[in-house]
């Protein structure tokens, strides 16, 4: 009898640990919303605290971050959550974010280190869970590098790799996005004919995609340009993950 | 009008006459360094231990070029420096036909490379309004004072000049800060003041790659007209100042009479000081430029848009691994600067050294020189080698022994130069190919004149390691132009600090005699209009460092001499060949 009332109450407790949760996200999306700063870090901090794997929080709270320039904050905050819960992989992956989102405020050298470590947060998620955005995320940031790193064929293996797990999972509108990198990576190395097929792969599946289209509409140097542009490392990348959860 | 909308309005052209700026580019130079005798190879300095190779690139600036007419010849002659233990620098006198002779030897003035001091700036400067040119050799240790004795030979005094203060000095200019008529002098300094060719402790490069404050700031002395400095670098307001200086440009930034100064800092943050003209500077960088992170190494200033307001050059680094961008400061007038060099297409030319204005091609716009390139040798590349130390976990940069050997690898070298020309509606185009100056050297300083009187603008590029190279301005049909070399009275006798505006043929040409600004180099202090085809000039307007405005009528292509408070007096030799 005495297993049962424990497993009970374990419930109970995760149960309230996830509803205390919720409600903090909650607290923290009306605070964002009234550029309550403080009040929004903080709410959000709770809320991961209580649900450290949530992917959905911690990406918020990173956005959150971005519009209040704690880039610093965030990360003495996943540091922590990381230590507290070695396990969790979208942990982990908010982690690496954390020195993305930072990448655009720092100077060049900096953003040299920012990045590498991103990319060992990257590998510890994957490490942990390997999944479609762990390997997609890790796979695009190696295209962020000069070629002269020689990083582009480790993209080039992430994105497969997140092109293989997709196709044997149902359409989702974030797939497209393996299709624009990983034809980026083969342009990377000198690959065009395989760019313009993987990018072509991917306009007959996402049509209406403008980054694919544009991609296809180019050549030489203009086709250069873009993709340099998108690569820019003193622009910020999008790394709001809101797609994974909103297309289940 | 909004600050947005005076930018548009900049960006979509200015309506003004444009002397067929945009018409096809005639700018030609015929590189003569052989033929003219000023062929020198500059050595940077070695040493010696475990970090020796990490300290050498690191102190691998110091290869510069000064142009000054010290013989009072109407020529400018050129000063090259060297940098190794024992080498010699070299004093070449203008033989006013586009040759050179060395005369370092009678002139008393190759000395400074000892086993504790390394040479790695220089200036030419009259400090104590004699007439003649005296020259200072900047060091990595103490600098040295050469008094010009008027007869071809040169007299050390710097042990009663008080310039005593150990500094890792890279850059140096001189100008008169409080305009009493005496030239001061302001030193860069690049590390810290400890002695690297004799440190304690291995902690000298920079905390911070992005926003270093552990650099050697720069030093500010005040002249006294008869050979005494004294420092008042706290006094004036730069004391907090403690960045990798790598140059210094100075220039009435807000007309109000006054030299305002610019520091260009490798690892971190250019700052801006205003002369509040009372002997002291505030600090303005915040709201006039903002706070970077770039590797600052050169600052020119001149007008480069014909708006009557000086604008401000600095190179930083843009390449595979690296893309900073330059930094173009328009001139706002209000206090304030927009950087145009992504719009105006000055904004990628790599490793960035010195960069110089100039009228090339004389049509009235001022175009730009940029030399590049840090270390051409071997095939392998150093970069992977080096963000591999970068991005270990907790490394402390400052530490020599961290940073790993280079060998015989190339870091950003092989680079070629860019020559903008100015098209004269807020955009340049690249010609350097066209133009002969494409080299590949590891460009550091560029001193520009008028070596053979003639008109046309001529350079001398000294590079690191690697013999420096001498161009001849060949450009076809180049515009009408004036000369005008100044002499001050009240002034300082070199006139830096004065300003002249020029009208003609619908134009009206600012420019300011300078004392050294540009990285590692001095260019002329003559100034240099090109009128276009204007055939005659309008107006002249010299506003004195003293506060006297006069107005002189000059002939076209001619250089002329101009005295404060005389107008104009004796010519100088012009070899003008026409147009």
């Amino acid at each position: 009898m005495r297993k049962p009332i424990l497993f009970a109450a374990l419930l109970l407790a995760l149960s309230s640990a996830r509803a205390d949760s919720a409600a903090s996200h909650e607290n923290a999306l009306k605070a964002l919303a009234a550029k309550d700063y403080t009040t929004a870090l903080s709410e959000f901090e709770t809320a991961l605290a209580s649900d450290p794997d949530n992917i959905e929080y911690g990406s918020e709270y990173r956005q959150a971050v971005i519009q209040a320039t704690a880039y610093d904050r965030c990360i003495k905050f996943f540091e922590k959550l990381v230590a507290d819960n070695p396990k969790s992989s979208n942990a982990e992956l908010n982690f690496g974010f954390a020195y993305v989102d930072k990448i655009p405020a720092s100077g060049t050298i900096t953003q040299v280190i920012l990045a590498n470590t991103a990319l060992t947060h990257f590998s510890k998620a994957i490490e942990l869970k390997p999944s479609w955005i762990g390997y997609y995320t890790r796979g695009n940031s190696y295209l962020f590098w000069p070629k002269i790193f020689g990083r582009t064929p480790l993209g080039v293996a992430d994105l497969e790799q997140a092109m293989k797990l997709q196709k044997q999972d149902n359409k989702k509108i974030y797939h497209v996005r393996a299709y624009v990198s990983l034809g980026d990576a083969y342009w990377k190395l000198d690959d065009l004919s395989r760019a313009r097929e993987t990018w072509t792969e991917g306009l007959a599946l996402f049509p209406d995609n403008p980054q694919l289209k544009n991609r296809l509409s180019k050549e030489g140097d203009d086709l250069k340009n873009y993709i340099e542009d998108a690569l820019d490392p003193n622009k910020r990348v999008d790394t709001n993950l809101r797609e994974i959860w909103t297309d289940k | 009008m909004t600050k947005h909308a005076k930018l548009l309005f900049l960006l979509i052209g200015v309506p003004v006459a444009l002397q067929g700026a945009n018409g096809a580019s005639g700018i030609r130079f015929e590189e003569i360094s052989r033929k003219a005798g000023i062929s020198y190879t500059h050595h940077t300095r070695v040493y010696s231990g475990k970090s020796a190779d990490v300290l050498r690139m690191f102190t691998s600036g110091g290869s510069s070029v000064a142009v000054g007419d010290y013989d009072n010849d109407g020529y400018d002659d050129v000063f090259l420096t060297d940098s190794d233990n024992g080498k010699p620098s070299h004093l070449l006198h203008n033989n006013g036909n586009l040759t050179f002779t060395d005369v370092t030897e009678k002139a008393g003035v190759g000395k400074g490379n000892d086993p504790i001091s390394i040479v790695a700036d220089a200036l030419w400067f009259d400090y104590d309004n004699d007439g003649w040119q005296d020259l200072l050799i900047a060091r990595f240790g103490t600098p040295i004072l050469y008094h010009n004795e008027r007869n071809g030979t040169f007299k050390d005094v710097s042990a009663a000049s008080g310039l005593n203060k150990f500094g890792n000095t890279i850059a140096v200019v001189a100008f008169d800060y409080d305009n009493d008529g005496n030239l001061d002098l302001m030193f860069g300094n690049y590390f810290k003041p400890v002695n690297l060719l004799e440190y304690k402790t291995p902690n000298v490069l920079p905390n911070d790659l992005d926003n270093a404050v552990n650099g050697g700031g720069v030093t500010l002395w005040k002249g006294d007209g008869k050979g005494h400095f004294v420092e008042t670098t706290e006094k004036a307001g730069f004391g907090k100042h403690t960045g990798w200086t790598l140059d210094i440009g100075h220039g009435d930034l807000n007309n109000d009479g006054f030299q305002d100064i610019y520091l260009a800092c490798d690892y971190g943050t250019d700052r801006l000081f205003m002369n509040n003209g009372d002997g002291t500077f505030r600090e303005v960088t915040e709201k006039a430029i903002g706070f970077d992170t770039k590797k600052g190494m050169n600052v020119d200033i001149a007008d480069y848009d014909n708006d009557g307001l000086m604008d401000i050059y600095v190179t930083n680094i843009t390449d595979e691994y690296m893309k900073e961008c330059n930094m173009l400061w328009h001139n706002n007038g209000d206090g304030t600067f927009t950087d145009l060099s992504k719009e105006t297409g000055t904004c990628m030319t790599l490793w960035g050294w010195g960069a110089k204005f100039g009228d090339f091609d004389n049509d009235g716009w001022q175009d730009l020189f940029v030399v590049n390139g840090l270390r051409s040798a071997g095939k392998d590349n150093y970069i992977p080698v080096l963000v591999n130390m970068i991005t270990q976990p907790g490394i402390d940069f400052t530490d020599v022994n961290n940073w790993p050997s280079i060998g015989n690898m190339t870091w950003s070298g092989y680079q070629k130069k860019k020559l903008f020309r100015n098209l004269g509606s807020q955009s340049f185009k690249e010609i350097s190919s066209e133009a002969g100056v494409d080299n590949d050297m590891d460009g550091r300083g560029i001193g520009v004149g008028d070596f053979d009187n003639d008109g046309t603008l001529d350079f001398y590029q000294s590079n690191a390691d690697q013999p420096g190279l001498f161009y001849h301005g060949v450009t076809e049909k180049p515009g009408n132009w004036i000369e005008l070399s100044l002499t001050g009275t009240k002034s300082n006798h070199d006139a830096i600090g004065a300003r002249v505006t020029v009208k003609a043929g619908g134009l009206s040409l600012v420019r300011e005699v300078n004392g050294g600004n540009g990285y590692s180099s001095q260019s002329t202090k003559r100034l240099h209009f090109g009128l276009g085809a204007a055939q005659k000039v309008d107006s002249v307007e010299i506003r004195w460092p003293s506060g006297l405005v006069e107005r002189a009528t000059v002939p076209i292509n001619k250089i002329s001499r101009i005295q404060e408070g005389l107008g104009l007096v004796r010519p100088v030799p012009t070899n003008h060949k026409g147009r």
